[in-house]
């Protein structure tokens, strides 16, 4: 008895005023804000790359195969942090073994295995079978083995099969869009559909997810392309960065809008939530909203990169501009991410009182926990980029082929 | 159809039979038996070890505290909110002739002043919250470091129970 009033105490120490008891301590922690980032930088890179094949922007070819790399390996960890997070990982897979449709989270197992199996693989696979099948005549070993296991042990590369492989590939980028939408979509919806809590319970919720998902995507494979072209030694191709930041501006400036939009709302009807709202806005969350995400993540590259349409400076600027932003703009969504997970929990469903996060660098919630997560994707990244490096597929247009 | 288009499909049906073959091995037993659910969660829940009794219990064997309680501002409040968990007690306390329980058995006796406070203490997010629509009552605050604090006689620390009798305050 005396340890458990002890305990209480400690805890009660971090709240402010009125709390029920299951809010005293937050139960979704840092590695749930980063579920959503990491599937939102998948669904925005992934876009982008769509971007280049629907619409034929030949410009954006050199990130093209970059940014479905990119989306692939950061895939594949995006359920991670929600694995790592359950008292019992080990049972993890029993949501997609007795999937329920009044569960959101049990239909997002399927909604990813989607976007990863009939999305994101078959595009990857029918854009780089041929140069499987080039490139395992070319080396030994374990390399040619994978090439070979991984072209499903296919030898044809005539014109047709190539044109046919364009063809169904196009198709699946036509369904890959929607689906990508979708994915990340559905991160919101699975926020926005709180209905107890005023501060995620937003129609607009799936739509904000969404467009700054675009946003962090374009922004990481910006970054991720400026970081390889300067390993590799190569000269930029500063007329893709360009088109690739006039639309990180366009989509970061509906972005704001809409979140801008979402809160002028909130003021304007100001229910009775606002007060609650208001004061954690100006408080607890004021550097993480203000500061991080909202100078740092959205005025500072809004106003650098709409100077950028108007005025450009000499390519060395440029480029220096483009590698500060595009890490800038990841900080700003990653904060996006975490004022709407932590602080959606930062106050009570009373709307009487508040409570504080804190979070340790070690342990399975700790920061040190979120970093592994969030390296091992470059990693993966790294290891695709040596299996399958997009440069040194044979360059042909397969929009030729394929309109 | 080309070959690498069979092989393709091929992949998927394995892929998608893997799927449901596991679906049906891993699906617990007892799945579905009664709901969306587990049946064996049920039974299992059952066999979790308990730790309260409820004032019913209590007052079996420590009648004048019911006598007491009922007339107090306390009547409301379950005997181990204060006491702690205390089923162990309540079904093996008769079972010492003496009446000397062993340590291990003992009920915690919540005297300090930091313990009433745990209820009781000055808080403004609380004032407002009626608890007792009927009674239009909500509980009482002090501020723990004003509200007699100190023996004015002798300036011993006083506790709160010095004063107020816990079971009837
Ligand atoms: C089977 C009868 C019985 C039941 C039921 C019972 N008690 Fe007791 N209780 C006793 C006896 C016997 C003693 C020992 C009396 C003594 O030591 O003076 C005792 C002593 C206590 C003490 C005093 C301990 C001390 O340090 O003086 C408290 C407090 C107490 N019980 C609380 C409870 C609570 C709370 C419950 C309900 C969960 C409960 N009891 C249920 C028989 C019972
Ligand atoms: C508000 C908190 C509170 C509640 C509720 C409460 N008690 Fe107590 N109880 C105390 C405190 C404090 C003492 C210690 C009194 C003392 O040391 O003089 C105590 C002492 C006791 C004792 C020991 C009596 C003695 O003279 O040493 C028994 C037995 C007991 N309580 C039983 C109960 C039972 C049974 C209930 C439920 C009907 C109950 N209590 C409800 C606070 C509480
Ligand atoms: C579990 C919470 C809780 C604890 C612990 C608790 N109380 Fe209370 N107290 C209450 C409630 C509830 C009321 C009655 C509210 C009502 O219905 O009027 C109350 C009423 C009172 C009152 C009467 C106030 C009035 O209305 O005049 C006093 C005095 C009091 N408690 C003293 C104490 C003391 C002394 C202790 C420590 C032994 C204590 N309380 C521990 C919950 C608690
Ligand atoms: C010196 C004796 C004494 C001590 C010690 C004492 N009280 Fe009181 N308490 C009183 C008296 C007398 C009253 C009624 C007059 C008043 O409101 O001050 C009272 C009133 C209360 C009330 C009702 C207040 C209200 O607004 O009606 C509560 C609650 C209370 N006490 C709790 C406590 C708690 C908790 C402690 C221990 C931290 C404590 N008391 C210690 C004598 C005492």
């Amino acid at each position: 008895m005396t340890q458990h009033i002890q305990h209480l105490y400690e805890v009660l120490s971090k709240v402010d005023g009125y709390v029920y008891p299951n809010e005293i301590e937050l139960n979704w922690s840092i590695l749930i804000v980063l579920y959503p980032y990491i599937t939102g930088l998948v669904a925005g890179a992934f876009i982008l790359a769509s971007l280049e094949r629907i619409f034929k922007l030949h410009v954006l070819r050199p990130t093209y195969g970059i940014a479905l790399l990119t989306a692939l390996s950061f895939m594949l960890v995006a359920t991670m942090p929600l694995v790592s997070h359950l008292g019992k990982p080990l049972r993890a897979y029993e949501i997609m073994v007795t999937p329920h449709l009044s569960s959101a989270m049990a239909i997002f197992g399927f909604v990813y295995l989607w976007y990863l199996m009939v999305v994101l693989l078959l595009e990857i696979w029918f854009d780089y079978r041929r140069d499987m099948i080039i490139w395992a005549g070319e080396t030994t070993g374990l390399k040619r083995f994978l090439y070979r296991a991984l072209s499903l042990w296919s030898t044809d590369i005539s014109p047709k099969a190539v044109a046919l492989d364009n063809k169904l590939g196009y198709i699946v980028t036509i369904i890959g869009v929607p689906s990508a939408f979708l994915l990340h979509g559905y991160v919101g919806f699975i926020f926005g559909s709180i209905k107890a809590n005023p501060w995620w319970s937003t129609v607009l919720m799936p739509v904000i997810f969404l467009f700054s998902a675009i946003v962090s995507g374009i922004s990481l494979v910006m970054l991720v392309y400026i970081v390889i072209t300067r390993i590799r030694k190569l000269k930029i191709d500063m007329p893709c960065l360009d088109t690739i930041a006039s639309y990180l501006f366009y989509i970061l400036l509906i972005d704001f809008v809409l979140e801008g939009l979402d809160q002028i709302h909130r003021i304007y009807i100001a229910e009775e939530s606002f007060d609650v709202l208001h004061n954690l806005v100006f408080g607890r969350l004021f550097f993480t909203l203000f500061i991080m995400q909202g100078l740092i993540g959205t005025v500072i590259p809004l106003l650098t990169l709409g100077t950028l349409q108007f005025y450009k400076p000499k390519i060395q600027i440029r480029k220096a501009i483009y590698t500060i932003i595009s890490p800038l703009i990841l900080i700003g969504i990653f904060f996006m991410r975490w004022n709407v997970v932590i602080g959606g929990q930062l106050f009570s469903k009373s709307f009487y009182g508040y409570t504080s996060f804190k979070i340790g660098l070690i342990g399975t919630e700790g920061y040190l926990m979120a970093a592994f997560w969030l390296i091992v994707p470059f990693i993966i990244l790294s290891f695709l980029l040596w299996l399958f490096p997009p440069w040194k597929k044979k360059e042909d247009d397969h929009e030729i082929q394929v309109g | 159809m080309p070959q690498h288009i069979k092989r393709l499909i091929g992949a998927f049906a394995v892929v998608i039979i893997l799927f449901l073959l596991l679906q049906t091995i891993l699906r617990p037993t007892s799945f579905g038996k009664i709901g969306h659910y587990r049946a064996d969660a049920i039974q299992e829940n059952k066999m979790k070890e308990l730790h309260y009794a409820g004032s019913d219990k209590c007052t079996k064997c420590h009648e004048e505290m019911k006598t007491d309680k009922e007339v107090g501002f306390h009547a409301t409040l379950q005997c181990e909110a204060c006491h702690g968990p205390g089923l162990k007690h309540a079904m093996y306390a008769d079972k010492f002739k003496d009446g000397k329980l062993p340590d291990s058995l003992m009920l915690h006796k919540p005297g300090s002043r930091k313990e009433c406070v745990i209820c009781h203490q000055l808080n403004a997010a609380r004032v407002k919250i009626v608890f007792d629509t009927i009674n239009n009552s909500m509980i009482k605050q002090i501020d723990p470091m004003k509200h007699n604090l100190v023996d004015k006689r002798n300036f011993a620390k006083l506790v709160c129970i010095e004063c107020h009798n816990p079971h009837q305050p």
